[in-house]
């Protein structure tokens, strides 16, 4: 079946660790890899505030990821979402219906460059584990 | 004799037509995680302020109001200021 290019943005609870949210992130990119899927870039946030009060926090720890998945992966990805309660709100949109995983992460390469020019200059990156430097 | 053309004129108020902010710099890109530059076009209460005040053209602000809605679900602007959180 055809992959689809999608983004998942889901907001985790303020008072989990920094191994719970790593945890949280690890189960989720392993149900897009394990349908066939492909985990472009994972985004972490750092601690953030709220717009207005969610399961009555005033914080939260955003996570953005962008992928490339089955559509009946995202059901899959949604009832989990659902069903887990670290996750306290989440969004997945569909960017386009074609996923190229190179043009994909060709976006966050060229940022990534742009980052390191300004800011002191970082070790080399796969596609994955970027963020925890 | 006045000419009525004049007194026309006069109360005619000069309006400078507004461009398209998404139009004008292609390098933006309408994104609901962008809660900085989406809150430049919610009121104070949250509404979203309409093409009229903002000069947005038609296509960006059909994209920009879906970003909004996004945006509201994930908590990133308020819906209304009534149940926003005070600095």
């Amino acid at each position: 079946m055809k992959l689809r290019h999608y983004e998942t943005m889901f907001l985790l609870h303020p008072e989990l660790s920094s191994d719970d949210r790593d945890d949280a992130i690890e189960k989720f990119s392993s149900i897009i890899t394990h349908d066939g899927g492909q985990v472009v870039h994972t985004d972490k946030w750092p601690l953030k505030k709220l717009a207005y009060k969610v399961q009555k926090q005033t914080h939260g720890y955003y996570v953005v990821m962008d992928f490339g998945a089955k559509s009946s992966t995202i059901q899959e990805l949604t009832r989990n979402f659902r069903l887990d309660e670290r996750v306290m709100k989440f969004i997945t949109t569909k960017l386009d219906d074609e996923f190229n995983p190179e043009e994909a992460a060709k976006k966050y390469a060229e940022a990534e460059k742009e980052g390191e020019s300004e800011a002191e200059p970082s070790s080399e990156s796969s596609t994955e584990g970027k963020e925890e430097e | 004799m006045q000419r009525p053309q004049q007194r026309y004129r006069r109360r005619r108020i000069y309006v400078r037509r507004k461009i398209c902010r998404f139009c004008a710099d292609k390098s933006i890109t309408l994104d609901f995680k962008d809660a900085d530059l989406l809150k430049h076009f919610i009121t104070e209460r949250g509404k979203i302020l309409p093409r009229r005040v903002t000069g947005t053209c038609a296509k960006h602000q059909r994209r920009l109001t879906n970003a909004v809605k996004k945006a509201r679900i994930m908590a990133l602007i308020p819906f209304t200021s009534g149940h926003a959180l005070k600095d």
